[in-house]
């Protein structure tokens, strides 16, 4: 079924690359730099695979807000059917794209920096675990910042 | 309100709003990438660090705490202390292969192994170059017991099975005299080190020159190693590494100048390049007629600060132990402070090291204690750091 393209609605998809690009971005480096401290956990202390895996996944929550920002404005602006949008309504799109992808981006690094000084934290002191999980989670706010105001340019800038 | 736009767009010069358009993303992919580059290259100078250092803070959780010291001090002898450390992983192994004061030294040669293995490649050269501390120590060790007649199996036990010549170590072992030593060493850098300070062991029949030309080689490539830092955690352990070396010269020079020494006596043991006390400083200190002209040259350093606390203990004992301690535990304490300062770079790395190095010599302070008759738990007590 071939679509035919307005400029409002190819903005709108540069606006989901945009979200979903900069957000796995900054959730695929927060998720190595954690994971790279949870491998050296492990090779030290077999015993701290579960908790390895716990601190590595945290930072996979940024790539899911970029990735269902993106899923949104590919289904409300006309590229998988439906109506196609306007150029003005295109560049809000871009606006909520960037938003949560540069969010993202940036939460997303900060939160697997702070995973792997906690991992690194909690095998030298397994009572630290509690405390970790708290300061990892901190980063997680830029995020949802980020996804909120995609959400609202998403619903007051006429897309959804 | 489109209509307001477009007409805006064209007032500024563009021939279409789609022309506009091209130009604002062309602009913000610029500004996107500069943000990028930006944001991730301080998280990358970092992330060589993440899996070393979380294997490091597994050590640190493993090393003894006070409590743990404490109940190894109160141990009724030796055998008691042995037992005591064949319950930890880290030392079991060795404390049945081996004497307890090679067992010792076995762990932290296998502590300093583990670094230099780990280590980011952006500082693994002075990792491997402070385990190369194994193998002078080996050199040291065989070439006093090749002088004092000691068997093969009593030299084995002053050997620690790490650094590059453990391989080639029965080759070694086999010389029967100094030269014999240097020519098992053909090949390796320490021929040609212990090469040139032959005239001099020649000429006096001591090992002194020879334990020192293996020490200024040792040190002087550890400065070079750290001279030229290419960032913030490179930095960090050029300090380091610069007050240790500046603290062993200066021990030297106190010590030098205690016993009545002069500038020529002292001046071939000096590391030159330090990180505090340049070639300059080195030679005013060394100049310096008493210990009192070596505290005065100091001044404008932080040696000065340092030494001063020490002063009154020295004026009452007239011995520069006070200040050898008294340095020691600056080291120490410049690495607690890089290990809080820096503790997602080099930090965790330099902090252990140190503590670990504390850990081996309070075991040794307790070995020794117990093995000596009518040494009491609260003397070793007040002898540990």
């Amino acid at each position: 079924m071939a679509i035919e393209l307005t400029l409002g609605t190819a903005l709108a998809a540069i606006g989901a690359g945009v979200a979903v690009g900069f957000a796995a971005l900054g959730s695929g480096i927060g998720q190595g730099i954690a994971a790279a401290g949870s491998v050296g956990a492990v090779a030290e202390d077999s015993s701290m695979f579960a908790q390895g895996i716990v601190f590595t996944a945290i930072p996979e929550t940024q790539a899911i807000y970029g990735f269902l920002i993106a899923i949104l404005l590919l289904v409300f602006s006309g590229i998988m059917g439906g109506h196609s949008l306007d150029t003005l309504t295109g560049l809000v799109a871009v606006g909520a794209g960037a938003a949560v992808g540069f969010a993202c981006l940036g939460s997303g690094m900060g939160q697997g920096i702070t995973s792997s000084a906690s991992i690194g934290a909690v095998v030298e002191n397994p009572s630290m675990f509690a405390q970790g999980i708290v300061f990892t989670a901190i980063p997680e706010t830029q995020a949802i910042y980020g996804f909120l105001i995609a959400i609202l340019l998403l619903v007051f800038g006429g897309i959804i | 309100m489109v209509g307001d736009i477009t007409s805006l767009i064209g007032t500024i010069g563009f021939s279409s709003p789609g022309a506009f358009i091209a130009l604002l993303f062309l602009v913000l992919a610029v500004i996107g990438a500069i943000v990028v580059v930006v944001t991730i290259h301080p998280v990358l100078q970092y992330y060589p660090y993440m899996y070393p250092n979380a294997r490091i803070r597994a050590r640190i959780g493993k090393l003894f705490n006070e409590k743990q010291i404490s109940e190894i001090v109160e141990a009724d002898n030796l055998e008691e202390v042995k037992n005591y450390l064949r319950g930890v992983p880290e030392y079991a192994a060795h404390i049945e292969k081996y004497n307890i004061e090679k067992a010792l030294n076995t762990q932290l040669a296998e502590t300093y192994d583990l670094v230099a293995r780990i280590a980011p490649d952006s500082i693994k050269d002075t990792f491997d170059i402070l385990l190369s501390q194994w193998d002078v120590r080996n050199l040291k060790s065989i070439m006093i017991a090749k002088e004092t007649g000691l068997t093969d199996e009593e030299t084995m036990d002053l050997v620690v099975p790490f650094g590059e010549l453990n391989e080639s170590m029965d080759k070694i072992m086999d010389a029967k005299n100094i030269p014999e030593i240097i020519n098992a060493l053909e090949g390796t850098e320490y021929a040609k080190v212990l090469e040139d300070a032959m005239p001099e062991y020649q000429k006096t029949g001591m090992l002194l020159p020879l334990e020192a030309a293996l020490d200024k080689n040792f040190l002087g490539k550890l400065v070079e190693s750290v001279a030229n830092p290419a960032d913030d955690n490179a930095s960090f352990l050029q300090s380091y590494i610069g007050t240790f070396v500046d603290s062993t010269n200066l021990k030297m020079i106190l010590r030098a100048k205690a016993d009545g020494l002069k500038f020529m006596d002292v001046e071939p043991y000096m590391i030159s390049n330090g990180y505090q006390l340049r070639d300059w400083k080195l030679k005013e200190l060394m100049e310096s007629e008493d210990v009192e002209g070596v505290l005065s040259g100091l001044e404008g350093t932080d040696y000065s600060r340092v030494l001063a606390e020490v002063v009154p203990e020295y004026s009452s004992t007239g011995s520069v132990a006070p200040f050898e301690a008294a340095l020691d535990k600056n080291i120490r304490k410049i690495a607690k402070s890089i290990s809080q300062k820096n503790s997602l770079g080099v930090g965790p790395i330099i902090g252990f090291l140190s503590r670990k190095e504390i850990e081996i010599r309070n075991l040794k302070i307790i070995v020794r204690g117990k093995m000596e008759k009518g040494f009491s738990t609260s003397m070793i007590k007040e002898m540990l750091i």
